[in-house]
């Protein structure tokens, strides 16, 4: 009961809270039809400057940082990423109504990862003072890029299977390449490198930190625009779909708390980043994954794992996400 | 004096664009233009300020050709390829040019 009434009462806390508030705010635009719009441009501009804000501080980080420290969670931030799609793989075209195609990639996406999602937990753990490792933030394209590869290897395995012999050959360092230079991780990976060898530290003082909790605002409220949009397409699709963006999520963080908790209790992985890893394996990608699934599983229908992911998975892993993992490492590590 | 040619229209999902352009050159085409626009379809509303990915907003890639032959090898491809999977369509109409040599 104390974890609940505790939920409660950080669930309307973060109500409160600009991320949340606003991404509440652009649904709700939407759904009074509102021709409120956000310029394409300007979210990708968005998006690019959360990104490289989260990689310098992260590279900075690394600077100091014990790569033996970095590796463990690596791994397990992999590990994840690969379980939460087998589990989509294995349960979703079980489902009525479900095609394997759909089911695997929509697998995929919810192992994917949301740089808005790990944004505005950033901004949240910030408030709350909670500390972790700057690096943690990192492991974004640890989880992402394993996790797209592994769906679009297994809907060519499915379909070799059922047509039998002819296989279209998966390249996987073409996939790879795809993830990595998309916006989202192009991005990180650049600020992470400007980080790591360069002093960027007053540009990351005078610009990019301060601008970090108004332009997530933006983004949310993008997202929150997008999110009513796309709830139009869920319509057409298996309701299972939008049971699985429901419950997923949370499943999917509860079960990197464990690892993370694991980690915790054997190299020391500080409560913060348990709550990171947690919100990282919640998020479902809504940049960078959609057109990379889209080339890789041609036969799946977009309108599933996009309206699955975009319309009810994340502003379920942003809403109820992230105050859960908060709730739960305060009771668990006694913040 | 104008000359006659074919045109090969093909409107698609922006995500398959470069890979349509290859074809096309590999067709021996000289040339080809890219438009952006959104439209509706058999694959529901493709509206390019209503997604924020940009990779399924359309595009429509024209080509001018001399022969028929070079259009029509054009457009069976492209729809072989594509066109099961993804939302598209391809036209081919005549058109009259000038500088014949451009094509």
């Amino acid at each position: 009961m104390d974890l609940l009434s505790n939920l409660a009462a950080t669930f309307v806390s973060q109500l409160q809270s600009p991320a949340l508030a606003f991404l509440i705010g652009g649904m709700l635009v939407a759904a009074l039809g509102s021709r409120l719009e956000v310029p394409d441009a300007i979210y990708t501009f968005v998006v690019f400057m959360l990104l490289m804000r989260i990689g310098l501080e992260a590279g900075m980080e690394i600077r100091e940082a014990e790569l033996g420290a970095i590796l463990l969670p690596v791994i397990a931030s992999a590990a994840v990423g690969c379980i939460i799609v087998l589990a989509g793989r294995s349960i979703l075209p079980r489902l009525p109504g479900v095609r394997m195609e759909d089911g695997i990639a929509t697998a995929g996406l919810f192992g994917a990862v949301s740089a808005s999602t790990l944004a505005a937990a950033l901004v949240v753990l910030e408030t709350e003072g909670v500390t972790f490792e700057a690096w943690v933030p990192a492991l974004y394209p640890f989880m992402d890029i394993p996790a797209l590869i592994l769906a679009i290897v297994l809907v060519g395995v499915h379909q070799q299977r059922t047509e039998g012999g002819k296989r279209a050959r998966v390249s996987y360092g073409a996939i790879v390449a795809d993830s990595l230079r998309g916006s989202a991780i192009s991005a990180l990976l650049l600020g992470i490198v400007l980080g790591l060898f360069t002093h960027p530290d007053s540009v990351f003082d005078s610009f990019y930190d301060p601008l970090f909790r108004g332009l997530l605002s933006i983004l949310m409220l993008v997202l929150g625009i997008e999110a009513w949009q796309r709830l139009s397409e869920l319509r057409g699709v298996a309701h299972w779909f939008a049971i699985y963006a429901f419950i997923a999520p949370l499943l999917h963080g509860l079960l990197a708390f464990g690892v993370g908790y694991l980690l915790h209790l054997s190299t020391g992985f500080s409560p913060g980043g348990v709550i990171l890893l947690s919100v990282i394996a919640a998020s479902n990608s809504d940049i960078s994954g959609p057109p990379t699934l889209r080339a890789g599983i041609p036969r799946a229908n977009p309108s599933a794992y996009i309206g699955a992911s975009t319309a009810i998975g994340t502003p379920i892993a942003i809403g109820l996400g992230i105050p859960l993992y908060l709730t739960l490492a305060q009771i668990v590590f006694d913040l | 004096m104008t000359y006659r040619a074919k045109r090969v229209s093909i409107v698609t999902e922006k995500l398959n664009e470069r890979q349509i352009e290859r074809i096309v050159e590999e067709a021996g085409a000289t040339g080809y233009t890219v438009f952006e626009g959104s439209g509706k379809g058999s694959h529901g509303v493709k509206n390019r300020n209503r997604s924020i990915v940009s990779a399924f907003s359309l595009v429509k890639i024209e080509v001018i050709v001399s022969s028929r032959e070079t259009a029509e090898a054009i457009a069976e491809r492209v729809a072989e390829t594509y066109f099961e999977n993804y939302a598209g369509i391809v036209y081919i109409d005549d058109v009259e040019i000038l500088r014949r040599e451009k094509f």
